[in-house]
């Protein structure tokens, strides 16, 4: 074990927490944004800084296809490589292999900007074979079949030498259904053993599971104990974020953080929208990643406290005001609607000031989730945002409601906030 | 702005430096301006840009007519202008019609009342009064007239005719000049 992990203050469920990592010591909730290909698009590790960035998540696939992680060891590791004194997480890369033709297709774009990309363009799962030994898929560089096992995963990540890396999972998407959930939840089990034995830096670098089994809570709790059993020191509730609907997706959660210990981090993968991050937290998850900020930011949506704003969007030409009066970014801070709006989707550097307030954005969030439960202020309810009430900005469970000014909340996030313990009736219409 | 000779060579090189009410410093010259988009230099934000050496970075070039679709003079002139726009102000903006990117001039469709570019929203012309709107909701330190620009290959009586516009404009803007 190479971390610590000391809760430092609760409300029912949720906890604030210092997560001391090799490289940082961090404070949870956090966000992770994704540096898929060793950079975060559009922004400097300097920036990350002073934004409060804390990890940085690193894609294996990408990293051992270009530049190979043989040549990330020989230059003494990712955060030497790309200069970030922070913390890193890297994936297993098992679900780059087997994702969606979007991740695929944005990676191919990235990878080869001229004519291999419409090879991505038909997805992997066609073309990836999972068997006992690992997942077979096809090289994109030149079609030769290649075979990720689970050794080989932890033999790159060891390379890398990120802070955290994760164990290779048999992830299947939630909307599948059969006995192919059960089958990858097993052998999850198995896989992590072989993880486990293969990793040779465990006092430098922490082996996280990942939590299987679909939306079926009796899969869900075999490999939750699974895990625990095997003592690691970190969990991540995983094959989420899928297309699966809101009402399976908290239940899942809810689930896993009742049974995962207590003094170990929790980290829900590909998590993701801030009302997502705001419930997860309040039922007592640790960690996310998501690409949708930095995603959504290269077309052109901020991310503000009423939900998102289109800075594409007509309505924007002659807008005099900030992203968001209330943001103290540097884009908040120098820049108009009216300006983005003229520099979206036309010039990089649209995207990279959204980019900037996004993750900002995503950074206060977790800054905010951590210093309201450590203060005891996580659940505090104003019925007004505007009002004089509302003292600050560090309310955070009603004030991702705002985006929901006529009361009408989404049924699963009051049905999750109901088993969290928090009474949000006041801003609920009904 | 001021600007002062301060030495020469012994051919015609001379060394000076540039006052500018914007910039807290003076900019010694010759000095090399950064081109723009949108008054940003392409991929460096503020905040990147104050990384670089100063002052001797804080002269920026740029096209007014990289607004073309918008914000309007207008919007411009109610933000305070291309210094508040873009969040620079301790540097020098100059202004001048074409960059050498992506607004070239077009002195095929160029005529007696404006100067044609060809930009990223298709060809556009000019006329001096729109440029002097531009220019003063911009407020740059620095900015050239509208000129009609032919390349080097022009015929003498394209050539001539160039010359007499660009006379003509220049007293169009300065009439105009904020």
């Amino acid at each position: 074990m190479a971390l610590r992990f000391e809760v430092l203050g609760r409300f029912n469920r949720a906890r604030a927490a210092q997560l001391t990592l090799p490289h940082f010591a961090c404070q949870t909730p956090l966000f992770m944004p994704v540096g898929t290909q060793g950079t975060i698009k559009g922004l400097t590790t300097d920036q990350l800084e002073e934004i409060g960035c804390q990890i940085i998540l690193g894609n294996t696939y990408h990293l051992a296809l270009r530049p190979t992680s043989e040549l990330i060891d020989e230059l003494g590791g990712l955060h030497k490589f790309m200069n970030w004194p922070r913390a890193l997480l890297t994936d297993s890369g098992g679900f780059q292999m087997v994702s969606c033709i979007t991740n695929l297709y944005v990676a191919g774009i990235f990878y080869t900007q001229w004519h291999f990309a419409y090879i991505f363009q038909v997805s992997l799962l066609h073309l990836a074979d999972i068997t006992e030994k690992g997942v077979t898929f096809q090289s994109p560089v030149d079609g030769k079949p290649m075979l990720l096992t689970p050794e080989e995963s932890i033999q790159i990540q060891n390379r890398i030498g990120a802070d955290i890396i994760m164990a290779l999972d048999d992830v299947v998407r939630t909307t599948i259904t059969g006995p192919r959930i059960e089958e990858a939840m097993y052998r999850t089990l198995r896989w992590v053993d072989r993880c486990i034995a293969a990793h040779k830096r465990p006092h430098e670098q922490n082996l996280f599971g990942i939590v299987q089994g679909g939306l079926d809570p009796v899969l869900r709790d075999i490999c939750v104990r699974g895990l625990v059993d095997r003592n690691l020191p970190g969990y991540a509730i995983g094959g989420l974020a899928g297309g699966e609907d809101k009402d399976s997706f908290w239940r899942v959660v809810a689930q896993c953080t009742a049974a995962l210990p207590e003094d170990k981090p929790r980290y829900v993968m590909g998590v993701g929208y801030p009302l997502d991050i705001v419930v997860c937290s309040a039922l007592g998850a640790d960690m996310y990643d998501c690409v949708y900020p930095t995603r959504t930011a290269r077309f052109g949506t901020a991310l503000v406290p009423e939900g998102v704003l289109k800075l594409k969007h007509n309505a924007m030409v002659n807008d005099t005001r900030p992203i968001d009066p209330t943001c103290a970014c540097m884009v908040c801070k120098n820049y108009t609607r009216a300006y983005i709006h003229c520099l979206v989707t036309k010039d990089a550097m649209g995207s990279q000031l959204l980019s900037y307030h996004n993750l900002y954005y995503m950074l206060q969030l977790s800054r905010n989730l951590h210093s309201s439960i450590v203060e005891g202020r996580f659940p505090e309810c104003y019925i007004i945002p505007d009002s004089n009430l509302c003292a600050s900005r560090n309310s955070n469970v009603v004030r991702f409601l705002w985006q929901f000014p006529k009361g009408d909340v989404p049924e699963w996030v009051c049905n999750a906030m109901d088993v969290a313990g928090i009474d949000i009736s006041s801003c609920c219409s009904s | 702005m001021k600007f002062a000779v301060k030495a020469l060579s012994s051919g015609k090189a001379r060394a000076g430096v540039v006052h500018l009410g914007s910039c807290p410093s003076p900019i010694e010259t010759p000095c090399l301006l950064l081109s723009t988009r949108k008054g940003l230099p392409i991929f460096i934000s503020p905040d990147l840009l104050s990384s670089l050496p100063s002052p001797d970075s804080n002269l920026l070039q740029f096209s007014p007519l990289h607004f073309s679709e918008g914000p309007s003079p207008k919007t411009i002139s109610s933000i305070g202008g291309l210094h508040q726009m873009v969040g620079l102000h301790e540097y020098g903006f100059a202004a001048v019609a074409r960059d050498s990117i992506q607004c070239l001039p077009e002195c095929g469709s160029t005529n007696k009342t404006g100067a044609s570019f060809e930009t990223p929203c298709g060809r556009r012309l000019i006329k001096p009064v729109e440029y002097m709107e531009m220019i003063t909701s911009m407020k740059p330190n620095l900015w050239a007239t509208l000129a009609d620009e032919v390349p080097a290959w022009a015929n003498n009586k394209r050539n001539k005719t160039s010359v007499d516009r660009t006379v003509k404009w220049l007293d169009e803007c300065i009439a105009r000049s904020p």
